[in-house]
């Protein structure tokens, strides 16, 4: 009679379970049976304004580990210490991984970008330890190295925290993401959607069969404003500098594109993506210590010299300065009790603007500050946009620090002529960042507007969608009189043909420049040259800004690369290859099945 | 005696309902096991194997129900020393499988002698219970029937294999019950069971719970003495002088019935904890690692609960009609462990679904409906006996079976008697089962 009664429960106990609860036990089913594995897709290719490809992708194999419920603890151990011979990886970190893949019941990445004579270790391993398996992936690579690096920027592990941001967009614990530059910013248009293998796996984590393969989709491509030309003449550039530190921004003047944007040191963002993405150890990096620090928007200098041109611009259009007036300079100028030198310490004698531009005269400057008064030089810093931000699309750009009476007052100090001296010669707490000093470049270059440097020239279509461009951005106008205008043109170009910048004149092409040589606390001067360029008769094409660190004289550790670069632009001189070797970027195919890889 | 009413028995046919659900129970197990043993890297000889022995298991089916089964009863002492014997050469010459020694290698045939044992000690009991017939009033009747199975179970669990030991006690309730023992007897040694039973469970109950026990206490003291080297030795001489205490107990009439009843439940309940915390002690690991499984299912997903998790995901899975035969992707695919042996049901209930699952329940019930029938139409009581004993011993196999493989019931090893595979049960089985039909054959014989 007992017997029939739990026959009865018994049949009771099954209908909930096939019947009333058959749904969760179906997927559960499934869940032991079914294994996701995915594959990241390709980037979007990063090309410069002529289709040089900057930022590409290869394919390489991943190991991935399926785990198995039934494995033993030392199973695992075995499994940990022959991968870590393999992959010459550390047998602990190898084993902690499997574990998390066997607790968190899902397919996890042991280790990436495996070269192929491990590959085929690899393969011969997988016989005898069921649930290891390789899969093709694509790979972030970047042909020429640390090529405008700092741009471009690098791909790094998601953190955790960004993870859980980011989970419902698809990100996974071992995807990569843009830490820096082109690839941070433009993430979701070049981030591709992963593709993924649904395979059928056996209790012991052995694959039975694929049941679906999703295919990856590439990302978007971006194109870049950059020349890669240019680009190569300023990289080349700093790197034969003294110090190696220092930045170059190369734009167009008639709408803020960017040419060129370099920053020494720089790194190869290849090395993020080594064989071993566990090494790099991202939380010890100090800003400015390492060569992600980009010195062309968050490095902050006084502008020296160059200074001079915003000085002669507020003089000018104020009618406050006259270029006719001569100004006896003996190499020093005093004032009340101090003394305030010259950098010709022997005097440049009689000068008027031109010569006290183009000779970059100190006394000639203290003596139109006076003139000008602290306060209109003031006025055009702030007129100039120097002490913002000039929005540049990158993480980390330094908006510097004004310097005038009114600054002063805010900040609670008393402004005293000696200041006003300081601040015509472009120093004191004047502070800007080489990409602020490109844009005062362009402005001196088209007369006036000040254009947001813009690095991206068009997103490739989603599919059928509208190819994305991006239109120039005026940040500000320097309100001035086409005399002004004139005059400074005129002096500038005189820089070049006859004064400090001499080094910089190009045959058949017009260059005007300002050098600068910025006294600064931590050692040797720092290096200053702007300059714009123009084929004759034509209206200025390229407006560049040169830094170099410790560099010594503005002419003689700035003005060469400038001089490089312009001629790159142009495609003039010989000492440049201007021939880029055309190579179109292969594409990956997600389901190209290379022996017995997923 | 006439020569016509003797023929006319004999000649008495097969119960058909009876047969009818054995066979039907063989082919649900046989498609079974084809498909579990699939993935076996020895499929083919499993496969060979079961057949042998189940052509060979109706062949003793055949010549059981041929037998007159009255024979068993008068080869009584025969039938103890063939079983003891066995036992006895299995401890030594037994070959060992994942842990317990109870196979015996014939040539290419594995013997599994416990399985043999069981229907043994059926007709063992059902001698002794048929002999004491006008005694079943006494106590001493329970005391002598447990003293003739305890041999058996105690060689049983020195094999070490707990779970069969465990199937010999109901079966025992069952047939003394059947037998018509005095109900407070049997609520006694129940008493006893279930203190030697949940005794190790509550052992590891409060091991997984709490740091235990404190040393110096009085429970310690008794873990040490009964964990000792010697503790089959102090076991067996407690339970002496507690069951030589009980019997002489009552025997003193002139105590009140209140008196008695209070000595005999504490005798009880101190053998019972004896017990308990011997098996305890004597308990694999695994075995504890399947209590706690039970006790807390979701505490180690891939240990011992990762059994009951996975037959629990096959058959809710299976749904109404299953995934089909072949098909089960938790048998197929390896993440069902025991499929062919233990866990046989839960293949059938993920491949053939509810239909098939409630199949079998309705398959065994009407075996087993069957079985009780025979006994209660049996021409003895000896029949009556063994057929309440074989038909105990199937439901209770059952139970625990399926009640495992639903998540009801702890993890015991227990095979599903016709449905798992392995030679010694299915020949027992129907062994026993040849018994029955010869007991319902021979319901009118004279002779």
């Amino acid at each position: 009679m007992g017997f029939f009664i739990i026959s009865v429960v018994m049949i009771l106990r099954l209908f909930q379970m096939q019947i009333l609860e058959r749904a969760s036990y179906t997927l559960a089913a499934e869940r032991n049976r079914t294994e996701m594995v995915y594959q990241t897709a390709p980037r979007g290719i990063i090309y410069d304004r002529n289709g040089v490809p900057l930022a590409t992708n290869e394919p390489v194999f991943s190991l991935i580990y399926l785990p198995s419920q039934s494995t033993t603890q030392s199973e695992l151990n075995r499994l940990a210490d022959e991968l870590s011979r393999t992959l010459r990886q550390n047998p602990e970190d190898i084993l902690a991984k499997l574990e998390q893949a066997r607790s968190a019941r899902t397919a996890l990445r042991i280790a990436e970008n495996l070269p192929v004579p491990v590959m085929f270790r690899l393969s011969e391993l997988k016989p005898f330890y069921p649930g290891i398996d390789l899969v093709l992936e694509a790979r972030r690579y970047y042909p020429f190295g640390s090529f405008a690096s700092h741009l471009i920027g690098y791909m790094g592990k998601i953190n955790p925290r960004q993870w859980v941001r980011l989970k419902a967009r698809n990100y996974r614990m071992d995807s990569r993401i843009g830490r820096l530059g082109v690839e941070s910013v433009f993430e979701r248009q070049l981030r591709g959607t992963d593709g993924a293998v649904k395979i059928e796996v056996d209790a012991h984590g052995k694959i039975q069969k694929i049941l679906r393969r999703l295919p990856w989709k590439d990302g978007r491509n971006v194109h870049l404003t950059l020349d890669a030309i240019v680009q190569k003449a300023a990289d080349e550039g700093l790197s034969r500098t003294s110090t190696r530190r220092g930045a170059v921004v190369a734009l167009d003047p008639s709408n803020g594109d960017i040419l060129a944007f370099a920053a020494a040191p720089d790194f190869d963002p290849n090395q993020f993506l080594g064989a071993d993405p566990f090494s790099l150890d991202y939380s010890t990096f100090v800003p400015s210590s390492v060569p992600e620090f980009d010195r062309a928007i968050s490095g902050l200098y006084a502008p020296g010299s160059i200074f001079k041109t915003i000085v002669s611009v507020a003089g000018i259009n104020e009618g406050k300065l006259d270029p006719s007036q001569i100004v006896f300079c003996p190499g020093y100028f005093r004032l009340g009790r101090r003394t305030f030198l010259c950098w010709n310490h022997r005097g440049h004698g009689n000068v008027d603007f031109f010569t006290g531009l183009a000779e970059s005269c100190d006394v000639y400057f203290y003596k139109m500050g006076l003139v000008i008064g602290a306060d209109l030089i003031e006025k055009y810093e702030k007129i100039f946009h120097l002490g913002k931000k000039t929005g540049i699309a990158l993480k980390g750009e330094e908006a510097g620090n004004l310097f005038g009476p009114e600054t002063s007052m805010q900040e609670g100090k008393t402004w005293v002529g000696g200041n006003t001296l300081n601040l015509a010669i472009g120093q004191g707490r004047l502070l800007v960042t080489p990409i602020q000093m490109a844009v005062v470049a362009a402005a001196l270059a088209n007369h006036g507007t000040l254009w947001r440097p813009q690095y991206l020239r068009s997103i490739a279509p989603e599919s059928n969608g509208e190819i994305l461009r991006q239109s120039p951005q005026q940040i500000g106008f320097v309100r001035a009189s086409k005399k002004t205008w004139n005059l400074l043109d005129q002096a500038m170009a005189l820089v070049v043909a006859s004064g400090t910048a001499r080094g910089a004149a190009i045959k058949g092409i017009e260059v005007w420049g300002k050098t600068g040589t910025a006294q600064n606390s931590s050692g040797k001067d720092h290096a200053w040259f702007i300059a714009f360029a123009a084929k004759p008769g034509q209206a200025p094409s390229i407006a560049v800004s040169v830094l170099v660190e410790n560099g010594g004289h503005g002419a003689s550790a700035a003005v060469p690369i400038a001089r490089q670069v312009i001629a790159a632009a142009f495609r003039v001189g010989k000492k440049i290859q201007y021939q880029w070797p055309k190579s179109s970027p292969k594409k990956i195919d997600s389901s190209a099945v290379k022996g017995e890889t997923l | 005696m006439t020569p016509l009413s003797h023929s006319s028995a004999r000649k008495s046919r097969l119960d058909g309902a009876f047969l009818g659900s054995v066979l039907a129970l063989l082919v649900v197990g046989s498609l079974a096991v084809l498909s579990a043993a699939r993935p076996l890297p020895y499929y083919h000889q499993a496969l060979e194997r079961h057949f042998s022995a189940m052509f060979f298991g109706l062949l003793i089916f055949a010549v059981a129900a041929n037998f007159a089964y009255e024979a068993y009863e008068d080869q009584f002492w025969v039938i103890y020393g063939t079983v003891i014997f066995c036992l006895v050469a299995v401890l030594i010459f037994g070959t060992v499988h994942k842990g317990h020694r109870s196979w015996i290698q014939l040539g290419f045939f594995a013997f599994q002698p416990s399985e043999f044992a069981r229907v043994g000690m059926v007709l063992i009991l059902a001698s002794i219970l048929d002999k004491r017939a006008l005694k079943m009033e006494y106590v001493s009747t329970v005391f002598m029937s447990l003293a003739a199975i305890l041999p058996i179970a105690a060689l049983i669990v020195k094999q070490p294999d707990f779970s069969m030991t465990l199937t010999l006690f109901p079966i025992f309730f069952a047939m003394l019950f059947c037998a018509g023992a005095e109900w407070e007897h049997l609520a006694g040694f129940i008493v006893l069971a279930i203190a030697a039973i949940s005794m190790p469970f509550l052992y590891l109950f409060l091991s997984v719970y709490h740091p235990f026990p404190v040393s110096g206490s009085f429970l310690r003291f008794f873990m040490e003495v009964f964990s000792s080297k010697e503790s089959e030795f102090v076991l067996v001489l407690v339970l002496a002088v507690i069951f030589g205490a009980a019997y002489y107990l009552n025997h003193l009439m002139h105590w009140r019935l209140r008196m008695r009843l209070f000595f005999i439940f504490w005798m009880l309940l101190t053998s019972g904890v004896v017990a308990g915390i011997t098996v305890s002690h004597k308990l694999k690991g695994y075995q504890k690692s399947r209590f706690t499984a039970y006790i807390n299912p979701h505490s180690d997903i891939h240990g011992a609960a990762y059994h009951v998790h996975q037959s629990q995901i096959a058959i809710g899975s299976g749904g109404i009609v299953g995934k089909g035969l072949f098909s089960g992707t938790q048998s197929q695919l390896g993440f069902l462990p025991e499929r062919h042996t233990d866990f046989i049901y839960s293949v059938i209930g993920e491949e053939t679904g509810f239909v098939g699952a409630v199949l079998v329940v309705l398959l065994y019930s009407g075996m087993i409906w069957r079985i009780a029938d025979i006994g209660f139409n049996a021409r003895d009581r000896y029949g009556y006996l063994v057929c309440c004993g074989i038909g105990a011993m199937f439901a209770f196999d059952f139970i625990l079976n399926v009640g495992m493989c639903l998540g009801l019931f702890p993890v015991a090893g227990i095979p599903l008697p016709l449905l798992s595979y392995g030679g010694s049960s299915l020949m027992a089985s129907l062994w026993s089962l040849g018994i029955v039909a010869n007991v319902g054959r021979r319901k009118y014989a004279l002779l």
